[in-house]
């Protein structure tokens, strides 16, 4: 072993103290970084996760500024027929009046947002009909499942009442409708469709005058790295310039909700790179504070005929030491957190489950980055060992 | 022609300027030849210590030339500097100076892996520890020996590159005085065994017996300079 390399771990090794506070020091740094990404990147990913299973799918097809005129039967069979295509399913979206009659007392008269569902399509093609807990999923066509927030805003309806909602077809005309409620959702964080209501498609279709028009298509893939590729295909088969479609990616629909997220998240991490720059600090200090304690054998070294280059590559080699066990205590720290939150199925406010995931490109940036910062934070002491002489060096202790 | 392995000429080391200007060493002239064992004495603050790092290449004399094996050495920059004491000089400090994180077979070895030259060193190095008894401590850790072994230790390391010149500053200062002793009689011998030159400071004159030469230092000059003929 090189002997600037041997002297180096020797006088790092030989001072737990300083060996154990410095490496701790990165190690917690790192860790800092791993939460954050577990907390927060799972968040974002679960947000995103959930998005994917109960609005937009992997893709999404409406068309713009209007109603989608095309047979959706035809447009889900041309979808299907894609290999990464698991399945697909149309939707329409509409705002109605509750007045919900329950135990024959006028409970509240609010707008609600509601959504039409192809009820064998839509459990294939997202995950919302699992989210029922009470009762079924929408099946017949004056069937209506209620979001848990607005059976909870109604007073709390249960399965088999019914509820009468006041709607405007494509024409301004109020139409009422009086539906069975057959099932009650409730999704984790209430990320799903909590305050809708959701019913037949082909009976919202009656209702809004809009007989086999479609507002979207959700797009469900088997293989989701595929959604571009499945938006190109879409687009050159359907041409936006004569249907007028807009075909989104995951990442384009839900931008409007993601896009604050991200921005957190960027705040977050940087929180957690301030963290890593405070253990450069201490780094920094506590290899002051071994060229202060070892300024005497830098004196001896010097005479006996190191050069400067050598005592520098000395505590840069310390630096390195400190960095590798410090990186890799802290991957094992970050690593334990994540298995900890995957196992224990670490929920966001206690409901919304985390998307965790051993992201180990992240794990592994982030500990070049800490080595990287350690061995940084050693240049400035070394090159300070480098600059005494030996005679006042020897004078020292 | 005389063989000699140290020049001093005319060196002057001054510390401060203008009012506070101090002379430590005041025009400085001797010679050394190879083989020597020299003593440099004088009292506490007489300029010794300051002479010796001048010789060690530690320090540079504000004026006048150091020429060891024949080098200039006031031509030679901060990296020459450190590869001309490795390779020619052997130091030996008052109190040992071994680094402590090391054992003492690599506080031995450890001028020849700056020197790069690594092959045998560990072999070289016992044969030295056998000869000044400590072949059986070579495993210790530096801080684990006592005074007197570290400081033999020391010498075994101010060897072990084999240099022109041994420079030794008090070797004796810190230990008792059979260790003190014995110290003494080891570098002597090792003087006549190896023919290496030692040049010596040291306050206690007599400690050292019959010696080659000695130059006495006071107030930063030349005071005395007795050659072998009137030591025996």
């Amino acid at each position: 072993m090189d002997y600037r390399a041997q002297i180096g771990i020797r006088f790092i090794t030989r001072r737990k103290g300083s060996l154990i506070a410095a490496s701790l020091a990165v190690a917690i740094a790192i860790l800092v970084v791993q939460v954050n990404s577990v907390i927060f990147q799972g968040l974002y990913d679960a947000i995103v996760r959930d998005q994917i299973n109960y609005r937009f799918g992997h893709v999404y097809i409406t068309r713009q500024e209007d109603f989608i005129t095309k047979s959706d039967f035809m447009l889900v069979n041309w979808l299907q027929r894609i290999p990464y295509v698991q399945a697909a399913a149309p939707r329409v979206d509409t705002t109605a009046s509750v007045n919900a009659t329950v135990n024959g007392q006028l409970i509240r008269d609010y707008s609600v947002p509601v959504i039409g569902v192809d009820p064998v399509l839509d459990k294939e093609a997202s995950t919302m009909s699992q989210t029922v807990g009470d009762g079924q999923y929408v099946s017949f066509r004056n069937s209506a499942v209620l979001g848990a927030i607005v059976d909870r805003d109604l007073g709390y309806p249960k399965v088999g009442d019914t509820i009468k909602l006041k709607f405007k077809d494509q024409h301004g005309n109020d139409i009422l409708r009086r539906l069975t409620i057959v099932g009650i959702t409730s999704t984790a964080g209430s990320v799903g469709l909590d305050n809708s209501v959701i019913m037949n498609i082909d009976t919202l279709r009656d209702i809004l005058d809009r007989p086999h028009e479609t507002q979207s298509i959700l797009v469900r893939l088997n293989d989701p790295s595929k959604d571009k590729d499945v938006k190109d295909l879409f687009l050159s088969a359907f041409p936006s310039n004569a249907d007028k479609f807009k075909v989104q990616t995951i990442e384009e629909s839900a931008e409007t909700t993601l896009r604050g997220f991200r921005s957190g998240i960027a705040l977050i991490n940087l929180v957690g790179y301030f963290g890593m720059m405070s253990s450069a600090f201490a780094v920094v200090t506590i290899q002051m504070m071994q060229v202060t304690s070892k300024t005497r054998d830098i004196g001896v070294m010097r005479a006996i005929g190191s050069k400067r280059k050598d005592i520098l590559l000395v505590f840069i080699f310390q630096g390195m030491v400190i960095g590798a066990i410090g990186a890799g205590l802290g991957t094992v720290m970050g690593v334990t957190y994540t298995a900890y939150a995957k196992e224990t199925h670490m929920t966001f406010q206690g409901s919304l489950p985390l998307e965790v995931k051993y992201n180990w490109t992240s794990i592994a940036q982030t500990d070049i980055m800490a080595f990287a910062l350690a061995v940084i934070a050693s240049i400035y002491p070394a090159y300070k060992a480098t600059r005494l002489e030996p005679v006042e060096a020897m004078r020292v202790g | 022609m005389a063989d000699y392995v140290l020049e001093v000429k005319n060196v002057d080391k001054v510390y401060g300027r203008g009012e506070t200007e101090v002379y430590a060493l005041r025009n400085l002239s001797f010679s050394v030849k190879r083989g020597e064992f020299m003593l440099i004495v004088g009292s506490s603050g007489s300029g010794k210590s300051t002479l010796l790092n001048m010789i060690g290449l530690l320090d540079r004399p504000t004026q006048g030339k150091v020429i060891i094996d024949g080098v200039d050495t006031s031509a030679l920059n901060d990296n020459q500097l450190s590869s001309f004491r490795n390779s020619k000089l052997g130091f030996i400090f008052q109190s040992s100076n071994l680094l402590s994180d090391l054992t003492v077979l690599e506080n031995v070895t450890l001028p020849r892996k700056i020197q790069g030259t690594t092959q045998n060193a560990a072999e070289e190095s016992r044969i030295l520890l056998k000869t000044v008894g400590l072949e059986s401590q070579m495993n210790k850790f530096a801080n684990q020996i006592s005074g007197g072994q570290a400081q033999r230790v020391a010498i075994t390391r101010s060897l072990i590159n084999k240099p022109t010149i041994v420079l030794a500053d008090e070797p004796t200062g810190n230990l008792d005085s059979l260790s003190a002793e014995t110290t003494v009689h080891l570098l002597k011998s090792l003087n006549r065994k190896l023919n290496q030159t030692f040049i010596i400071v040291t306050h206690d004159r007599p400690q050292f017996g019959n010696v080659d030469k000695v130059v006495t230092i006071k107030d930063g000059r030349i005071m005395q300079e007795e050659m072998e003929a009137s030591l025996t």
